[in-house]
């Protein structure tokens, strides 16, 4: 046995300590950094144009009732879609993990394409879809006698749907994570009962995949809070405002009036705060263990017949998120002016050669991966450890650093971006305006999404199994490294993948944050779509998607590789 | 520290460069920041005060721009055709956050900006104020009248003109439907499916100003009864257009109207007999530039009837030339042809922001 499997106790604390305080500090230095500066310009009531501020006061939060119907209009829209993500993440999720649905590997890799579709062009497809004029099933509606419009997206819940489809897969993932790691025995335990399926799922899988689900409610609540393209996208044609598209007009116009919107942005930090403190109490209050001493194989039901029409669900679905956007975005990028039915001079490739030739697709896209691949793989040590930290070591303070990590949660990141912006360009290390920045950036603003999904699966790990190797005398270090992290495999994959691709679709932080050499790839196409066309922007999105899904292919076979050794 | 030191001395150098004040024939102040005691040289088929040589070993030009991604693409393609040697890079934003991140850059001591671009005459004035321009009188600025630039001239320029009308669907509103007038778009026959710009556009201030100026503070409170669908872009406007979403739109950009007609689209423009609102896009050469004669170069380049040229044919910018010899744009129409609607007054303009903001904000519903 090495000689770290036999230290003395005080080395143990040592070096859980250290850990711990050293994991600690740099989350506080990446949240608590840029966040003195948000505050600093809420409280700002001086000149806007001096920094730092020159006087201080609480007159920008009185700004913030002055729009009850814009409150009223965020809460509708980010209710409904969080109920909506919600809903199909639990239902993909126990179809895709715990039945035998045919094609159910393949499904789980389509499950996360709409993340990285982003929600604009999730948007942007659907507004071509479904606009009451010019949307494509209005239009082919009309053609087939009917009158007026079959759907409208520009609605509250047309927003809604989009946003669930598009920002909501994180929900799948978080849940699908739990129901991995959760022992089949007590589901099969149930049934030998007498109970059925659905009352298994109902009773069982449900109540146990709890933290996970309410992990996954209180971050896609917030995800949506923040969401900006699809209300930008499908609300302002019907001018339905929520709060981003608000503050985004506040700091576009000139004078921007970024004092005001952080002053919005900082209210949400009471918001988020109110719900993280409900989570824990929740979470505190029970035991969600499923992953004991005891020995188990993730097994999935035989579902017999039904199968095939969970199938049909997983298909149907897809075909939302997935098949109709992109079959969508393809028709609309080889015209010159997207229709439903487009005269035969209308069709052009002229579309995808302009894409290739920007500066945005090539050396942008190159960023946006590599970014990614940093992001997720620091992310995913760093988080992991902040995740051990809040829920399983014994330091002090563990429960205030959770509320630290979950800052950048609670504000949408346009406004989280300027107090990035001002916390490091006067860093004394010129790493403003480069791809530096955004990797920090990218660690701060996507901590709460990984270590949410890290810690739904380490709440389900039984503390005894650690302190079982505790007791045979493994150090701190050789416990997590043969004990916890295995056991966590599953969860790790996910948070890298998600980290993976929320870098590649970043929007809010990136757009304020990029340098005139570190471009990074979705901004670019935001751009496209305001002030270039629908048709050009549909283009550079797909050759996005591509070359993303050509990453991922081989980043999804390394991973599944990692875990195969792990179960191992 | 390396930014001071080159400041510095270019400074010191410039004072000694008054004796060619009666050559160039331009204001002192002007030559006295020009940075060099040389005569203009011609480069390519334009004059300049730039190092040329000294501007290709910087090898660099940084572009802040308000201009879509497309757009200000297409302004350093331009300048990099005729400098290859001269790489370009670039930012661009919403002129407010683009104004917003200057600022904070410069106010922390970071410089990495060489030339900026605005849509709005106010933040490029608030930047004159704030010492942001390096103070560069251009050779080719005797082609431009007094208007068009900076007071005193040598901080920005006009580098073109966004002027904008009336644009509709022709397969939603006939010919004799269609609005003739500025007062025809508050026909209530209109209502849901006339759009306009969101306030942070600087065109949809001008707009504002002038056709308040023209119709009083009542025209805007009629407008706001139709309930209008406000944009950020040009290209949303007439893409809504083009697809019959919205059939008529109060500010149909000129540049827009000629790209959708391109496209095939059917949409028709109408120029009001009481002008067509116009804003200038301003261009100027950044203090404490990186690339102090890279900068100075593109100011030239800018300024010049070859630049002006490949910003008036642009797909993607189509700008009016203000130059007083100005090639006709694209569609065979000059600038000078049209009767533009500027804001008599800039200072009571700029002064005017907040009530704009305020009120457009307010009839959007925000």
């Amino acid at each position: 046995m090495s000689e770290a499997a036999v230290p003395s106790p005080t080395s143990s604390i040592s070096a859980q300590q250290l850990a711990g305080y050293g994991v600690a500090a740099v989350a506080a230095v990446l949240v608590l950094y840029p966040v003195f500066f948000l505050f600093q310009a809420a409280l700002d009531v001086g000149d806007p144009q001096i920094r730092p501020p020159t006087a201080y006061g609480l007159d920008n939060f009185s700004g913030i009732f002055q729009y009850p119907q814009i409150l009223l209009n965020t809460l509708t829209v980010s209710v409904a879609a969080t109920v909506m993500a919600l809903v199909f993440g639990f239902v993909m999720a126990w179809i895709l993990t715990r039945t035998n649905v045919p094609g159910r590997h393949l499904f789980e890799q389509l499950m996360a394409v709409p993340y990285y579709l982003t929600p604009l062009l999730g948007a942007l497809a659907w507004s071509l879809l479904g606009a009451p004029e010019s949307g494509f099933i209005n239009q082919i509606w009309r053609a087939l006698g009917g009158s007026g419009h079959l759907i409208d997206i520009n609605t509250a819940y047309g927003i809604a749907w989009v946003m669930a489809l598009f920002e909501g897969s994180v929900a799948f993932v978080m849940i699908a994570a739990v129901m991995k790691s959760m022992d089949p025995s007590l589901e099969e335990a149930s049934q030998i009962m007498g109970a059925s399926r659905l009352r298994t799922m109902l009773r069982i899988t449900l109540p146990l995949v709890v933290p996970g689900v309410l992990g996954a409610a209180i971050f896609v609540f917030a995800e949506m809070l923040g969401s900006f393209a699809a209300a930008l996208v499908l609300g302002l044609p019907n001018r339905y405002y929520v709060i981003t598209t608000a503050i985004y007009q506040l700091v576009q116009q000139y004078p921007p009036k970024i004092q005001v919107a952080a002053a919005m942005g900082v209210s949400l930090f009471a918001v988020m705060f109110f719900m993280l403190f409900l989570y824990r109490r929740i979470v505190m209050s029970g035991s969600y263990v499923t992953i004991t001493g005891k020995a188990f194989r993730p097994r999935v039901a035989d579902v017999g017949p039904l199968r095939y029409l969970l199938l049909g669900v997983c298909v149907l679905y897809l075909l939302a998120a997935v098949g109709l956007p992109l079959a969508t975005l393809l028709y609309a990028s080889l015209q010159k002016l997207a229709v439903a039915f487009p005269a035969a001079g209308n069709w052009t490739l002229d579309n995808f050669r302009v894409a290739v030739t920007m500066n945005a697709v090539r050396s942008a896209l190159a960023n946006s991966l590599l970014l990614g691949f940093g992001t997720a793989t620091i992310g995913v040590v760093l988080m992991g450890l902040l995740a051990w930290l809040i829920y399983r070591s014994r330091l002090p303070a563990s429960g205030l650093i959770e509320y630290v990590v979950m800052f950048p949660q609670a504000v949408p990141r346009l406004v989280f971006a300027f107090g990035l912006m001002w916390a490091w360009v006067v860093f004394p290390v010129p790493i403003y305006g480069t791809l530096w920045l955004l990797l920090l950036a990218y660690l701060t603003v996507f901590m709460p999404l990984g270590v949410r999904t890290i810690a739904g699966v380490m709440l389900q790990i039984d503390k005894s199994l650690e302190e079982c190797a505790q007791m045979c005398g493994a150090s701190w270090a050789f416990r997590v490294r043969t004990v916890t992290i295995p056991l966590l495999v599953p969860g790790l994959v996910a948070a890298w993948l998600l980290l993976f691709i929320a870098s590649i679709r970043e929007l809010g932080a990136s757009i304020l944050l990029m340098g005139p050499h570190s471009k990074v790839i979705t901004p670019s196409i935001v751009e496209s779509w305001f002030g270039t066309s629908s048709e050009l922007t549909a283009a550079m999105a797909l050759i996005q998607t591509l070359v993303v899904a050509c990453a991922m292919v081989v980043l999804v076979a390394v991973t599944r590789r990692v875990g195969a050794h792990s179960v191992e | 520290m390396a930014d001071s030191k080159k400041n510095n001395v270019t400074r010191r150098t410039l004072l000694k460069a008054g004796a060619t004040i009666p050559l160039l024939g331009v204001a002192a102040p002007a030559v006295l920041a020009q940075g060099t005691s040389k005569s203009p040289t011609k480069v390519l088929d334009f004059m300049t005060n730039a190092d040329v040589a000294k501007a290709e070993q910087e090898g660099q030009l940084v572009f802040y721009c308000h201009e879509n991604e497309a757009g200000t693409a297409g302004i350093m393609e331009g300048f990099k055709k005729d400098f290859p040697k001269i790489n370009t890079s670039y930012v661009r934003a919403q002129t407010g956050a683009l104004y917003n991140k200057i600022v904070s850059e410069r106010s922390a001591g970071r410089f990495d900006v060489d030339v900026i671009q605005l849509s709005d005459l106010a933040p490029a004035v608030d930047f004159q104020k704030k010492g942001g321009y390096e103070h560069y009188v251009s050779p080719e600025t005797p082609a431009y009248k007094a208007d068009h630039l900076s007071t005193p001239a040598g901080s920005f320029f006009w580098t073109g003109v966004d002027p904008a009308g009336i644009a509709y669907n022709s397969t939603k509103v006939s010919a004799a439907d269609a609005p003739k007038t500025w007062q025809d778009i508050l026909n209530p026959r209109w209502k849901g499916s006339i759009s306009c710009k969101i306030s942070a556009s600087g065109l949809q201030f001008v707009q504002w100003y002038a056709l308040r100026k023209l119709y009083g503070p009542g025209f805007w409170k009629e407008f706001a009864k139709l309930n209008p669908h406000a944009f950020d872009s040009r290209v949303q406007l007439f893409d809504r257009l083009a697809k019959g979403d919205d059939i008529i739109t109060a500010i149909g950009e000129y540049p827009a109207y000629i790209l959708f007609k391109d496209k095939g689209a059917k949409v028709e423009f109408v120029a009001p007999p009481d002008g067509l609102v116009a804003t200038p896009l301003v261009v100027g050469a950044v203090n404490k530039a990186p690339h102090p004669e890279a900068a100075k170069l593109f100011v030239d380049w800018a300024m010049s009837k070859r630049g002006q040229a490949w910003y008036q044919s642009n797909p993607n910018l189509y700008y009016g030339s203000v130059r007083t010899d100005a090639p006709p744009m694209p569609t065979g129409v000059r600038l000078g042809d049209l009767k533009l609607l500027y804001p008599a007054d800039w200072d009571d303009y700029a002064a005017q922001r907040d009530v704009f903001a305020k009120e457009w904000n307010g009839m959007l519903g925000l």
